[in-house]
This record gives C-alpha cells, sequence and structure tokens, in this order.
C-alpha cells in the first residue's frame, strides 16, 4: 500500500498512535509525530512510498516531537529521537520535517555498517550507477536533482550505500534536499519538479527538498553496479570541465567523504579499493547544469 | 644506513597495498592511517611486498625504474624514505649483521 492511499487523517492518527511504517530503500523505519508539519512533508513528498505493516521488521523507530508540553507554545521547538535517544539538541518548530530527513540521515549513516556509507549523490543510467561524492557545497545535489529531472535514476542525494558484501551501491531514494542557490537553479532548470515549502533559517540556510521520481522509489530495492566516480566542483562562471583522476587519489578522496570508513576498517579499505578498481574517476567543474547533464548522458551510454 | 640492512613490510599483513600505475595506497591497520605513496615510493613497496629487500638491491631496482639528473642525491632520498616509512610503521628495517 502506497502512502498516497492514505488520507491525511489517516497518516496523523497513525504518526499519533503506534508510529507510521514506511519502506524506504532497503530499510523499514516508523516515525511518529503529533507535528501536522511532518505529516504534510510526508505526504508531499513520500507518497510514492510503501506502507509496511506492523509485523514487519522495523530498522529505525525515530520520532519528532516537542520537548515538552510548554514548548509547544512558548519558543516552539521539536527533538528528533531514535529509538528513544535524542541525538541532537532541538531545532525550532517550523524546522520539523527537515529535523527528519536529517535525523534519518544520521541514523543510516551511524547504523548501517553492512555498507560503506558514502557522503555522495548517486543516480542510475544504463544499468550504471555514476557516483557523486562532495562535501556540502559541491553541488553535487543540484547535479542530483538537474540529473532526476531529465530521466535518470535517483539511488540517493545524500548517502551511497556500498554494499561491503558484493561491492554494489544499494539504493535509498528519499526527497532531494537543496539548499538556497540551489532551489531556484532548480527551479529554473526543472520547472516540472515537486519540491516542497522552503524552510527557513536552518543551521544550513533555506532547505527545500524535492520530491523523489516514483519510478525510483518503486525500484528501491535494486542494487546497481558502480561505473563511475565523479568528484564534482560547482564554481561560479567556470567551464564544463571533467578530468581524469588517479585511482590512488580518488581512493583517499573517497574515504575522506565516508562516514565510517574508520569504523570498518581494512574492509573499508577495501572497498574503497573495489570501489575505485570498478569505476572510472573523474574531478569535474561545472557551472552549466546543461552542458552537465548533456556530458554525463553522453559517458553512460 | 648500511646497503646490507633488509627492508620488509611489518609482520601479520599489517600493512595492505594497492597500486596503479606509479602511486599506490596503503592501509596500517595497526594505525587505521592511509597513506598515498608516489614515485620512488611506490617501487620501494612494490618490490617490499613481493619479497624481502635490502637497500642495495631497492637502489639497483630504483637506477633500473628511474632516470635522474647527474646531480640527483637518489640514497639520501631512499634513506630519508626509509626513515619516514619507519616512523609511520609501514616497513620494518633490520640490520643484516654476519652471525
Amino acid at each position: 500500500m502506497k502512502l498516497a492511499t492514505l488520507s491525511k487523517k489517516a497518516v496523523i492518527q497513525a504518526l499519533n498512535n503506534d508510529g507510521l511504517r514506511l519502506k524506504v530503500g532497503g530499510f523499514n523505519v516508523c516515525l511518529s509525530s503529533s507535528v501536522v508539519a511532518v505529516a504534510d512533508h510526508l505526504l508531499g513528498l513520500y507518497g510514492a512510498f510503501d506502507v509496511v505493516d506492523h509485523t514487519a521488521f522495523i530498522d529505525f523507530y525515530t520520532s519528532i516531537a516537542p520537548p515538552s508540553k510548554l514548548r509547544r507554545f512558548f519558543r516552539a521547538n521539536v527533538n528528533f529521537s531514535f529509538d528513544g535517544h535524542i541525538p541532537f539538541k532541538p531545532l525550532p518548530y517550523k524546522q520539523a520535517s527537515a529535523l527528519f530527513e536529517w535525523g534519518l540521515n544520521w541514523c543510516i549513516a551511524n547504523h548501517s555498517h553492512h555498507y560503506l556509507v558514502i557522503h555522495a549523490a548517486v543516480v542510475e543510467r544504463n544499468g550504471q550507477a555514476f557516483i557523486f561524492p562532495g562535501t556540502p557545497g559541491s553541488g553535487k545535489s543540484t547535479l542530483c536533482a538537474a540529473l532526476v529531472s531529465r530521466g535518470w535514476r535517483l539511488l540517493s542525494d545524500e548517502m551511497t550505500l556500498l554494499s561491503v558484501a558484493d561491492g554494489w551501491v544499494y539504493p535509498i531514494p528519499r526527497p532531494i534536499s537543496l539548499k538556497n542557490r540551489s532551489l531556484d537553479v532548480i527551479r529554473d532548470f526543472a520547472p516540472d519538479v515537486i519540491m516542497g515549502p522552503v524552510i527557513k533559517n536552518t543551521a544550513k540556510g533555506a532547505i527545500g527538498h524535492v520530491r523523489p521520481p516514483d519510478d525510483s522509489v518503486n525500484l528501491g530495492e535494486i542494487p546497481v553496479q558502480p561505473a563511475k566516480l565523479i568528484f564534482p566542483s560547482y564554481l561560479k562562471g567556470s567551464k564544463t570541465e571533467l578530468t581524469p583522476l588517479s585511482k590512488s587519489r580518488a581512493l583517499l578522496k573517497v574515504a575522506e567523504n565516508c562516514f565510517n570508513y574508520n569504523i570498518l576498517g581494512l574492509q573499508g579499505f577495501n572497498s574503497v579499493g573495489d570501489l575505485v578498481d570498478a569505476s572510472d574517476c573523474y574531478e569535474f567543474k561545472y557551472s552549466n547544469l546543461e552542458e552537465a547533464v548533456a556530458l554525463f548522458t553522453e559517458l553512460a551510454h | 644506513m648500511s646497503g646490507a640492512c633488509i627492508i620488509t613490510l611489518p609482520k601479520n599483513r599489517l600493512i595492505c597495498c594497492r597500486f596503479w600505475d606509479n602511486e599506490c595506497v596503503l592501509y596500517n591497520q595497526l594505525t587505521g592511517e592511509t597513506h598515498l605513496i608516489d614515485d620512488m615510493g611506490t617501487e620501494i613497496f612494490r618490490l617490499i611486498s613481493e619479497k624481502t629487500a635490502t637497500r642495495t638491491q631497492l637502489l639497483q631496482s630504483l637506477h633500473s625504474v628511474f632516470e635522474w639528473d647527474i646531480d640527483f642525491d637518489v640514497e639520501e632520498v631512499l634513506d630519508n624514505l626509509i626513515l619516514q616509512y619507519q616512523k609511520l610503521g609501514l616497513i620494518v628495517v633490520t640490520e643484516n649483521t654476519p652471525a
């Protein structure tokens, strides 16, 4: 059953009672919340996701809730909790849906060590995974949103899950998080994308989320072989430049962008080594999204 | 450093190496550190990951792979590299003293 088949009333009821149980990629997530904006966020952006029943194993029990009844009214704020543990300081009430996304990122990055978790967007075309590792501001999510808007399959805009067991990339398609100027860039580039409300004044500035394509969500359990490892760098006014990168340097750059490389130890080193062995590695400078999409579409042929 | 001293990787496969062209990446299981090595260093690790080598053998191997300017002091550079790698725990240096 897809979330979109539920009424808003039913979603709010589930969030307020035992929690709403969603299949997100290979994970089952249970979310409880009394915050209506969270229900709106889910209905707007998670409509294509499957709701799982009460017998399903849940990987992450989460909640978004005010710390106290008083805090619903006075300087209203909300906490994210995972298994009853609150890993972050509370955020303003208006940032509840962004907090859910960040919290879920945290759950996956810290509790999924059967994967090498790389801070990277990843998309698929013709059976090939294009992985874009990068620090915030490198333009990986913008590039990812642009490619997805032109029919590429979204595997993740934030975390590439590389299986330690088989070296394939496992998808976790979720809303694409865009920040500040990227919001207008993608609105101009792809006016048809569905975007949730913009949340202003977060620690990262203004944040908006793009709804993942239904096709990508429906293929949420089908892994892809890695093919290209591309380190993007958005530079205003720069030419579109794709430069080969040595595999040794690519290995180091991937390791720097992993959440759990040190935790996995030798397994992490071998996984990154196998990834760069299996991939063509590049550095990529860009400022023009049309050129970037055309270049990668050509590269995927 | 004498030419007869023996250079090896630490025991128990503590150092894992991956080679690509003239570069390699080493993972030290003891420290969890990852090291990028290039040029001469890559040749050193390529050789000692296959078999134990003396300093003299390393020098011979480097001479067969690289061409240097006439004033380049390869022995000094090699000794410095060996010292650095030893400090990082990437290699073990044993003086080969006669019994």
